[in-house]
């Protein structure tokens, strides 16, 4: 193996009719890595995944993936990743064991090898008691590891996985990323799109698309940072009121915000700390005042990111 | 590296897997294997006992006006052997109103004077009203009239007094199904039939599910070719479709005696190339249409009616219009009730029945490769 980008892609655009579903989108994915492409139904992320894997030929700009060229060598793409599609992965009606076996098969595995690999996969996705159990019978999370176990057994080394935890419970959720994060471990690069953005978290960088754009990409810390560049405070006590009132357009202030009991303060980094905060509320007649400073989330970071996106699209209108 | 073994190892391990699920989705409906092997025998039986071209007991209105002795002995002559059953008089004006209330199929007229010219020995004319509604029976009805006039007339010539020989004698002999029994004739046309309409339909219903659940685009994906889903789809349903043919042939041998003449191994080879077409005609309607529904009813109609009506199966081909007999070239089932008479009824072997095999192996490999040229259009 080279140590190469695992996925490179470079203006890459689809057109279908007069709708831009994917617009010169460029990115690369490192080997190993487990890289989040985050947006909103529609954004596009399907549609990168498409030509990614070789279903889907691009308008305009070129891709490769595993060092095959999505566009002349679909085929080299096909046999060197692994693929696990948002509407369907599993056939219902046949047993857990079936399924990995089929899918094995097609991916020319037969014999000993087949069987032996099916072992690993169950007893790696934990599904070795399930081995005889009609698909359909079982929960939605355990389906989706099965999914994952379909999508790897023939060891691939990158897997796209579209939407993999679409509608299934937080706990099941958590197990799955476990998976992915031990297959990275193992080296294998993952990519995958997801709108839960609690678990874009786990990925070691995130690509942000809007309307078919990618507006956005690093990694999560670095988002917060670029995005989200106000100091989040979250302040609980006593006649807080009286402080509030006097903290609200003060210079460094931008936002002072009721929050259950207490109050929730955005603030410029430079000009205010936890304790400058606390002294200030306390001359005002606060009592038993304690300021925690709270990490932006991911779902702050989207917000600012769409409504940027928002913005710049207005300003293009307006000046075309 | 996984993946083992040579190009073609692959290929066998894609096209092996494909025809594993297969067989395992048809195991785990077994409504429908069941509705696949029991229709052809229940429609097998109906048809063989209902659908009868044999006519017997043929009711039978005789308008006599003459009244006499000869002219109750014809009458006789019709009914006593039970191939036509009295259903009483009538008026030889009521005749519409007979055949439209359905009270007799014919209606036998006896004018006055009928006993008088027969002893003048000059020709003693009857008339037979006949409801052709249904030209077959009619036809039918007809020859077996004239086989009781002749015999009536021979009856009367050879009697006292006159000595003369009948001017002519017609001796009919029929081969290759000498009693003229229908589920003989019927039983090839029917086998062509049924897996004709099986084929086409559990194919196209296979791969437009595949495309309604979504499994396609997974297939896609993967380093599968159209070609081995097509032949991975194919194979299960080929050995289902070989198993009616043996069940049709069996419950046609034991039940309504249709020998096999010739090689049961000729019978399985036109089966073999027969299906294939099928089962690409299945898959091409699969490919274009894209859902069950219509996937349904496409294959009903495209392989239900051709078989039935252009076989010739139940209408000689050689009957039909010129544009139609055109037609009936490229519909395979043609060719298949051809083979299939040759080899059962004829005893037939390759040197005669291969024009026919031919057909349908060109129709077969036509069809599959249009199938799987539309299914890498539909995709991209």
């Amino acid at each position: 193996m080279n140590a190469a980008p695992s996925i490179e892609a470079e203006h890459l655009s689809r057109r279908f009719g007069q709708f831009l579903a994917v617009d010169d989108v460029s990115f690369h994915v490192e080997k190993g890595e487990i890289f989040g492409y985050l947006g909103a139904n529609g954004a596009g992320k399907s549609t990168t995944i498409r030509m990614l894997i070789g279903l889907l030929t691009p308008s305009s700009g070129r891709a490769t993936v595993a060092g095959h060229d999505v566009a002349s060598d679909p085929e080299g793409v096909k046999a060197a990743i692994g693929y696990m599609s948002q509407k369907f992965s599993l056939y219902l009606d046949l047993p857990v064991e079936e399924n990995l076996r089929f899918f094995g098969g097609a991916y020319g595995l037969w014999g000993k090898d087949l069987q032996r690999r099916a072992d690993e996969v169950l007893e790696l996705t934990g599904l070795a008691e399930h081995r005889k159990a009609i698909t359909g019978s079982l929960p939605g999370g355990i389906r989706q590891r099965l999914a994952l176990g379909s999508a790897v057994l023939h060891r691939p080394s990158i897997v796209f996985l579209d939407e993999p935890t679409a509608g299934v419970d937080p706990e099941a959720r958590r197990s799955f990323w476990r998976l992915i994060r031990d297959l990275s471990r193992g080296g294998t690069t993952v990519f995958v799109t997801t709108h839960y953005l609690d678990e874009a978290e786990y990925c070691r960088r995130i690509g942000l698309m809007v309307d078919g754009r990618l507006v956005a990409l690093d990694t999560p810390a670095e988002l917060k940072r670029t995005w989200v560049p106000d100091r989040v405070l979250l302040v609980r006590g006593r006649n807080l009121s009286a402080g509030a009132a006097s903290l609200r357009g003060r210079p460094g202030v931008r936002a002072v915000e009721p929050f259950g009991a207490g109050l929730h303060l955005r603030v410029a980094p430079e000009a205010w700390t936890g304790e400058a905060v606390r002294s200030a509320l306390e001359a005002s007649g606060g009592e038993g005042v304690s300021v925690e400073v709270v990490e932006p989330t991911l779902e702050d970071v989207f917000l600012a990111v769409v409504g940027r996106g928002a913005e710049a699209q207005a300003a293009q209108e307006v000046v075309p | 590296m996984t993946l083992s073994g040579s190009p073609s190892g692959r290929f066998l391990a894609r096209v092996g897997a494909i025809s594993w699920k297969e067989t395992l989705h048809i195991r785990r409906d077994p409504r429908t294997l069941l509705l696949a092997l029991a229709m052809p025998v229940v429609m097998l039986l109906l048809f063989g006992y209902g659908v009868s071209f044999d006519v017997d007991r043929i009711p039978l209105a005789v308008s006599d006006q003459d009244r006499t002795e000869a002219s109750r002995r014809l009458a006789l002559a019709f009914t006593e052997n039970h191939e036509f059953q009295p259903v009483g008089g009538a008026e030889a004006d009521a005749a519409d109103t007979i055949f439209r209330r359905h009270r007799a199929q014919a209606i036998l007229v006896i004018p006055q004077g009928f006993e008088k010219d027969l002893a003048r020995g000059g020709p003693a004319r009857a008339q037979l009203l006949l409801d052709a509604a249904d030209p077959v029976t009619a036809s039918q009805v007809l020859n077996k009239a004239d086989a009781i006039a002749l015999s009536e007339s021979r009856r009367v010539a050879a009697g006292p007094g006159i000595s003369a020989a009948p001017p002519l004698q017609v001796k009919v002999s029929s081969r290759y199904n000498p009693e003229a029994r229908s589920a003989v004739f019927i039983v090839p046309g029917l086998a062509a039939y049924l897996m004709a309409i099986s084929a086409v339909l559990l194919t196209a219903l296979t791969v437009a599910g595949e495309w309604e659940r979504g499994s396609m685009e997974q297939l896609f994906a993967s380093p599968v070719s159209r070609l081995e889903i097509v032949l991975g789809k194919l194979f299960p349903y080929l050995i289902v479709g070989l198993i009616q043919l043996l069940l049709v042939l069996g419950v046609g041998t034991n039940v309504f005696d249709v020998p096999i003449l010739g090689s049961p191994l000729l019978v399985i080879l036109a089966g073999t190339l027969f299906l294939a077409g099928m089962l690409g005609q299945g898959l091409l309607i699969s490919v274009l249409a894209k859902n069950q529904l219509v996937a349904t009813q496409a294959g009903s109609l495209s392989s239900l009616l051709p078989s039935l009506l252009l076989s010739g199966m139940l209408v000689p081909i050689d009957n039909m219009p010129a544009v139609l007999r055109l037609i009936s070239r490229v519909v395979p089932a043609r060719y298949m009730v051809d083979a299939l008479r040759q080899i059962l009824l004829k005893g037939n072997g390759f040197a005669q029945v291969w024009p026919d095999l031919l057909a349908m192996l060109v129709f077969a490999v036509v069809i599959v490769a249009l199938a799987t040229f539309r299914f890498k259009r539909r995709i991209a």
